[in-house]
């Protein structure tokens, strides 16, 4: 009964976002963009490098590591930062708040049915272009059930980080710059932009020990394995879920923490 | 009956950054905050009673909407206890919700690229509407309003009008106990806003829904309210019913007069003659403002029927706008 609230917000969020073609247009054009721009790069490096393997990677590893996580990011931003910022400044935030049912939960369903679109329309055109395009380089097998796992803990880390940052914004009231400088940290420290692999070592070790990682490479590192045994792949999962609880208790706590000031001291 | 709402001593404080000026001030503001308090809302106290139309009224500023937000559980008072429909509702703001509706005139609450149904079917789920419920309102809501080519048209096509009365249908579906509305009708036009009370007051009288209104128009007032509280600086300045009000001042109504002659002339006289009354003179009317606890205005009116030649005149009541017009300027003790 509980969840049907929840799944009517899905519903909801999926008819909404089928409402812009456009937009859906202009997001697989951008991403493509990026995708080319991802290519030049990485193949001047490799040149510049002398060819072959850098860091235990080909040019084709990296291709397609970097590839499917901005595949991976296309479909799990959820510009919950935004969001919140928006509402605050608003002051929608009111309205939402006087739903009966938590804030985050309110947020994060709100957003869930364009989880639904976005799979379809960026992660999986993408997926299947490598697959076809890099001739068996993605292994197919039981990678994929494990990595589905893998990708539906990295939403929930994902979306607890950016409801943290968004948290921040009811005392800065600026969204912008916060905004910019969590997606850098995001995507530069979870192996989004840079595979985790050309990292110094003594930034690795520091990477380990943040939930980031835990987002984009954990997911990927599963994916790129071509049958991965149980012992390889549960270290990995056990590390997300440790995470994802952590991040939801600690988004939940300060979100309680910080509305309790608003609501003491005003808004 | 019930009391519904009931507040005793809310005060509620906001602290308030001193910022200081120019750059030097900004950086300095960086490092070292000042504060001081200011009192939005300062030992106000109601009952209100379960199915009451109230209207509650103030300038800008006056503390309103920050009552409203105590109301809903938004905001948590700074002392003083409130408790809405049995419960504290800031300790209790997500069961709250189920029990109140609101309307906020500047903006909505519904899905800026749905159709209105769709909406609608989104918070049936979201309060867990039972489809009985649900079926009984919409057919309610199809024959107090022309609801039929507002469902399938997405909010963001709709005009103002359209858009505030499907968002006061909204804010009714889930047959809440009290309907909070905040300027329901501001920037409509005069058919809309009729269109608006009426559909306010039938619902509040089928479904006996208390209503607590904030406006500034009036009409609103005259329309729905029989109950109106008004506030200003935080302090509750009146709460009691519509008649009293107008009878706050003493019960004053101004008598218009055209007179042959020259009007300014006469109106001096007129002005001698009646130390009590205040005369005023423009291009076409004497106007005086008679005080009926002292004098009656047909008495008035005989007195001056003897010394002028009276060709034409007109009675005036004062008008609750014109009453609030004076409480707003402080013309109240």
């Amino acid at each position: 009964m509980k969840l049907k609230k929840f799944l009517a917000l899905t519903r909801a969020g999926l008819i909404e976002s089928l409402q812009y073609r456009l937009a859906m247009f202009v997001m697989v054009i951008g991403n493509l963009l990026y995708l080319t721009v991802v290519y030049f790069l990485w193949k001047s490096i490799y040149a510049s490098a002398g060819g072959g393997t850098v860091n235990g990677m080909t040019f084709t590893d990296t291709l397609i590591y970097l590839v499917l996580a901005t595949a991976l990011f296309n479909f799990m931003e959820m510009y919950t930062v935004w969001e919140i910022g928006r509402n605050i400044q608003t002051g929608k935030i009111v309205l939402d708040l006087l739903k009966p049912m938590s804030y985050r939960s309110y947020l994060f369903w709100s957003y869930s049915g364009t989880f639904v679109t976005q799979f379809f329309a960026t992660f999986l055109p993408t997926f299947i272009i490598v697959a076809l395009l890099t001739h068996g380089a993605v292994p197919i097998g039981l990678n994929l059930l494990w990595f589905a796992v893998s990708v539906v803990l990295s939403v929930v880390i994902n979306f607890s980080i950016d409801f943290i940052v968004g948290t921040v914004c009811l005392y800065t009231e600026s969204i912008w710059g916060i905004n910019i400088m969590k997606q850098v940290i995001v995507l530069l420290l979870s192996g989004a932009t840079i595979p985790l692999a050309f990292f110094p070592e003594g930034l690795r070790k520091v990477v380990d020990c943040l939930p980031f990682r835990s987002v984009y490479d954990a997911p990927l590192t599963i994916l790129l394995k071509a049958d991965p045994t149980v012992g390889e792949v549960l270290p990995v999962i056990a590390m997300q879920l440790m995470w994802a609880l952590v991040m939801t208790a600690a988004g939940c706590i300060f979100w309680r923490y910080s509305l309790r000031q608003i609501t003491v001291n005003g808004g | 009956m019930e009391n519904i709402i009931e507040i005793k001593n809310i005060t509620k404080e906001f602290r308030v950054p001193d910022r200081r000026e120019g750059l030097k001030g900004s950086i300095k503001d960086l490092f070292s905050r000042r504060y001081h308090t200011v009192k939005a809302v300062d030992d106000i106290s109601m009952e209100i009673k379960q199915g009451e139309i109230v209207g509650y009224l103030g300038p800008n500023g006056a503390g309103k909407s920050t009552t409203i937000k105590m109301m809903t559980g938004v905001l948590e008072p700074s002392s003083g206890e409130i408790t809405v429909n049995g419960c504290v509702p800031y300790k209790n703001r997500t069961r709250n919700a189920q029990n109140i509706g609101v309307v906020f005139g500047q903006r909505s609450q519904l899905w800026w690229a749905l159709p209105l149904i769709e909406s609608f079917k989104l918070l049936k789920d979201i309060y867990m509407i039972p489809d009985e419920q649900y079926d009984e309102m919409m057919s309610l809501y199809g024959s107090l309003v022309d609801i039929e080519p507002l469902l399938h048209k997405p909010v963001r096509q709709m005009s103002l009008g359209q858009r505030t009365l499907s968002d006061i249908l909204a804010a009714f579906l889930h047959d809440p106990k009290i309907v909070f509305l905040d300027e329901p009708t501001i920037g409509l036009d005069v058919s809309m806003k009729a269109k608006i009370r009426t559909l306010i007051a039938e619902l509040n009288r089928r479904k006996n829904t208390t209503v607590i209104l904030t406006t500034h128009d009036m009409g609103d007032v005259d329309a729905l309210c029989e109950r109106i509280v008004i506030i200003d600086h935080g302090k509750m300045l009146y709460d009691n019913d519509i008649e009293h009000l107008k009878k706050f001042f003493g019960a004053y109504r101004t008598l218009k007069l055209r007179v042959r002659g020259d009007m300014e002339q006469e109106a001096q006289r007129i002005a001698e003659e009646l130390p009590m009354c205040s005369v005023k003179t423009d291009d076409n009317w004497i106007s005086v403002l008679v005080n009926e606890d002292e004098q009656k205005v047909v008495s008035v009116l005989s007195q001056l029927q003897n010394s002028h030649d009276i060709r034409d005149m007109q009675l005036e009541e004062i008008s609750s706008e014109e009453v609030i017009k004076r409480i707003y300027e402080g013309g109240v003790e």
